[in-house]
C-alpha cells in the first residue's frame, strides 16, 4: 500500500528529517505540537499539525502518550506513523497498537521490536545464529545480592544495563565489589525512570573496545543487507559525540566476517525495516554482540553520506511492501563521513546541560557539508528534551581530507547564546591519535586531557571584551555606582570601614 | 578621600579571571591594547547576522556575552567560556581584603550545577562525607546525575527534598570542613 501521509511520533531535528524525505516522496507530514515547545521549528516544516498543548496530561510526556498518539492518528486519517528515534521508537506496545489500529508502523514489528528489545532474548537469538557473545546474566538480575554473586563468577568489571535499553542511558560500570549496591540502584532507578521498565542485566564488561555498529536495510520478503559499518567509539558516559563510516579500525575481511554476522542477527528475527547491530571490538579484533537497534538512529547520516542510500526513503518503501532496490553487491562505500554532534552542553564543566535561548545560530553548508539540526535563531533550549542542538556532517574522498574539512565547518560553525560542545570537536581534531585512527572507547577518559581547545591568546581577548563592554557602561551612565553590592550603591563610608 | 576617588574617572580597569589572574587595561579603552609591553590595534566588529568578532593577528575570534551580571561577566571566545569580575583598583583591594577574612567554620555551600529533579539524597544532617563522595542524585536532560561534595567535612544542613524540583545555583546542602 503506498504511504500517503505519515504522523511524526517525534520532534527536533529527525522530525524535520523525515519530513523532508515525505516532502521529496510527495507524503503528506503530520506533527505534534506541544506546551514545552511551542514554537520549534520542525512545527513549521510539517504540512500539518496536531495540537497536544492545551488538556495534556502532565503525568505522561506528550511523545510517550500511546494512546493519545494512536487516536489523533485515527481522527486525522494518516496512513503511517514514523517514531524517529527515542520515545516510542522502540516500544513494541506502541508497534502494536499502530498494527491494531490499521495504521502502518515505520519500522519492524512488535514482535521483533520486542525480542530483540528484550536484551536476554536478543543475546539468545545471537547465540543460536552463532554470534560472538560476552559472558553475563542469563537474565534480568533481581536485586543487588544476585548482581553481586553475578558479577564474583564472572569477574569485574561488569557492566549493569538497562534491560529495555538504548541510547547509554541505564548503564553503569562496576569495577569493584564495593560499589555493586549502589550502582544497582543507580541502573534501576535510571532505567525505570528512562523506560518504564526498572530490570537491569550484568555482564562482563570489556575494557577499552572499539564501538562499531553495522547499518541493516531488510525487506519484508526476506532481503537483507548491510550498509557498512560505523564507528562510534568516541563516547562519554555512553553518549556518543561523534561518528563516522568507515571505521579506520576495519579492513575489508573484517568489515565482510561483522556485516555477516549482523545480517545473521537480523535474519534470526526475520527483520525488516531499517536496523543497527552493534558490537564491541576488542584490540584483537575479536568482536562481540551487543545489542540491536530496531530503530533509525542519530547517526544514520554518516552512512548516507558514504552511500548515497535515504535511510528514511528506505523504511518508508519497506513499510509499503516494497522489495530492496538493491542486493549486497550494490552497496558500495564511497569516501569518508563524520558526524559532530552539536549539544547544549557546557564542556568546561563536566558537559553539563547548557539551557537558554539560541540567539543566532549559523553555518556553511555545501557539497561536503551537511547540516541536519531543529534549531534555529530564537530557538529555546528547555529542560525536557535532549541537549543536541545539531548534526555537522562531513563528507571527503578521504579521512584526512574530511578531518580537514571538519576544522573549516566547526569554526564556520556560529552559535550565540549557550554554550556548545564546539569546543570540544576542536580538542578532538587537535589529537594525535584520534587523527590516526587510534582510539577507543576510553578516548575521553584517557587520552583527551583537556576537553576544550582554546589559544592563549583567548582569554586575553574574553578579559578585554569584558572590560571594554564594562566600560562602555560606565560611560553611558556615569550615575552608575562602581561599588556595589546586591545591586545597591555602597556608600563610601562603609567601604572606607572596610577597607581599614 | 574615598568620596574623590569615586568621582573621579578611575583610569585603570581589571578583569580578575576565576582562576584569579588579572588583566590590566588602561582607560579609555579605544581599541587598544598592551600586549607585551606594545601598544596594538584591536578591531571589535560586528558581521551582517549580528555576530560579534575581534580581529587580533590577523584572525577571526567570535565573541559572546554569555553572562553578565553587574560587573560579573562570562565570555565566550570561539567557543570557549571565561568568567570575570571587572575591578577597579580600589575594588580589587578591597577584594582581597575581605577574601582573607573568610570564616572557615562556616559550611560550603553545594549548588545545583544544573536545573532537574532531585532522585536521592545519599547523606543526612550530621553524615560525614569525602572530597568527591557522591551525595545527591539530580535528573536533568533524561540523565540521572551524581552530585559529589566537592570538600570532606560534615553536612550541616539539607536544603531540599527528593522529587523536588531545583534551579541552577540553588543551593542543595551546606557541609562544614572537618
Amino acid at each position: 500500500m503506498k504511504i500517503k501521509s505519515i504522523l511524526i511520533a517525534n520532534r527536533g531535528e529527525i522530525a524535520i528529517r523525515i519530513i523532508k524525505t515525505a516532502r521529496k516522496m510527495g507524503i503528506r507530514s503530520y506533527v505534534i505540537k506541544t506546551a514545552k515547545e511551542p514554537n520549534a521549528w520542525y512545527l513549521e516544516e510539517a504540512d500539518r499539525i496536531i495540537d497536544f498543548s492545551e488538556n495534556f496530561d502532565e503525568s505522561i510526556p506528550e511523545f510517550l502518550d500511546i494512546e493519545r498518539i494512536i487516536k489523533s492518528a485515527k481522527k486525522h486519517k494518516v496512513d503511517a506513523i514514523h517514531p524517529g528515534y527515542g520515545f516510542l521508537a522502540e516500544n513494541p506496545d506502541f508497534a502494536r497498537r499502530c498494527e491494531e489500529s490499521k495504521i502502518i508502523f515505520i519500522g519492524p514489528s512488535h514482535e521483533i521490536i520486542y525480542r530483540m528489545g528484550h536484551k536476554t532474548i536478543a543475546k539468545e537469538l545471537a547465540r543460536e545464529s552463532g554470534v560472538p557473545l560476552l559472558g553475563g546474566s542469563p537474565g534480568a538480575v533481581s536485586d543487588a545480592e544476585e548482581a553481586r554473586r553475578v558479577a564474583s563468577e564472572i569477574g569485574y568489571p561488569v557492566i549493569l544495563k538497562a534491560a529495555a535499553g538504548g541510547g547509554g542511558r541505564g548503564m553503569r560500570v562496576v569495577s569493584r565489589e564495593k560499589d555493586i549496591e549502589r550502582m544497582f540502584s543507580l541502573a534501576t532507578n535510571e532505567a525505570a525512570k528512562a523506560f518504564n521498565n526498572p530490570d537491569v542485566f550484568l555482564e562482563k564488561f570489556v575494557r577499552e573496545p572499539r564501538h562499531i555498529e553495522f547499518q541493516i536495510l531488510a525487506d519484508q520478503h526476506g532481503n537483507i543487507v548491510h550498509l557498512g559499518e560505523r564507528e562510534c567509539s568516541v563516547q562519554r558516559k555512553h553518549q556518543k559525540l561523534l561518528e563516522e563510516s568507515p571505521s579506520p579500525a576495519l579492513n575489508s575481511s573484517l568489515r565482510k566476517k561483522m556485516g555477516d554476522a549482523a545480517i545473521k542477527i537480523a535474519r534470526s528475527v526475520n527483520y525488516y525495516s531499517a536496523g543497527t547491530v552493534e558490537f564491541l571490538l576488542d584490540s584483537e579484533n575479536n568482536f562481540s554482540f551487543m545489542e540491536m537497534n530496531t530503530r533509525i538512529q542519530v547517526e544514520h547520516p554518516v552512512t548516507e553520506m558514504v552511500t548515497g542510500i535515504d535511510l528514511i526513503e528506505q523504511m518508508i518503501l519497506i513499510a509499503e511492501g516494497e522489495k530492496l532496490p538493491f542486493t549486497q553487491k550494490d552497496i558500495k562505500l564511497k569516501g569518508w563521513a563524520i558526524e559532530w554532534r552539536i549539544n547544549a552542553e557546557d564542556v568546561q564543566s563536566g558537559f553539563s546541560p547548557s539551557l537558554g535561548t539560541i540567539e543566532k545560530i549559523s553555518w556553511v553548508e555545501n557539497e561536503h557539508v551537511r547540516v541536519d539540526t531543529g534549531v534555529r535563531d530564537g530557538s529555546v533550549i528547555t529542560p525536557y528534551f535532549d541537549s543536541m542542538i545539531a548534526k555537522l556532517i562531513i563528507h571527503a574522498e578521504t579521512r584526512e581530507r574530511a578531518l580537514q574539512l571538519s576544522s573549516q565547518a566547526i569554526m564556520k560553525f556560529w552559535i550565540k547564546g549557550t554554550k556548545t560542545t564546539l569546543a570540544f570537536c576542536r580538542a578532538v581534531l587537535q589529537n594525535s591519535n584520534f587523527r590516526k585512527g587510534n582510539f577507543n572507547t576510553s578516548f575521553i577518559s584517557k587520552e583527551l586531557k583537556i576537553h576544550y581547545q582554546n589559544e592563549p591568546d583567548e582569554a586575553l581577548l574574553a578579559a578585554f571584551f569584558a572590560t571594554y563592554d564594562y566600560a562602555r557602561e560606565m560611560n553611558e551612565n556615569e550615575e552608575k555606582p562602581l561599588h556595589t553590592e546586591n545591586g545597591k550603591a555602597i556608600t563610601p563610608w562603609v567601604l572606607k570601614k572596610r577597607l581599614r | 578621600m574615598a568620596r574623590e576617588a569615586k568621582k573621579k574617572k578611575t583610569t585603570k580597569l581589571i578583569a580578575l579571571s576565576s582562576t584569579n589572574k588579572a588583566y590590566e587595561f588602561n582607560r579609555p579603552l579605544e581599541k587598544k591594547i598592551k600586549y607585551q609591553g606594545k601598544v596594538v590595534d584591536i578591531k571589535l566588529h560586528e558581521d551582517p547576522k549580528g555576530f560579534s568578532y575581534i580581529v587580533w593577528k590577523n584572525k577571526k575570534y567570535m565573541l559572546d556575552v554569555i553572562e553578565k551580571k553587574q560587573n560579573r561577566y562570562t565570555i565566550m571566545v570561539n567557543g570557549v567560556w571565561h568568567s570575570f569580575t571587572v575591578e577597579t583598583p580600589v575594588s580589587l583591594k578591597r577584594k582581597r581584603y575581605l577574601e582573607q577574612q573568610v570564616d572557615l567554620s562556616v559550611g560550603v555551600s553545594i549548588e545545583a550545577p544544573m536545573p532537574g529533579k532531585i532522585i536521592d539524597i545519599l547523606v543526612e544532617e550530621g553524615s560525614e562525607v569525602k572530597e568527591g563522595e557522591p551525595i545527591i542524585i539530580l535528573e536533568a536532560m533524561k540523565m540521572q546525575n551524581e552530585i559529589s561534595s566537592h570538600i570532606s567535612g560534615i553536612v550541616q544542613s539539607v536544603s531540599v527534598k527528593k522529587n523536588e524540583s531545583v534551579m541552577k545555583d540553588d543551593i542543595l546542602m551546606e557541609i562544614r570542613r572537618a
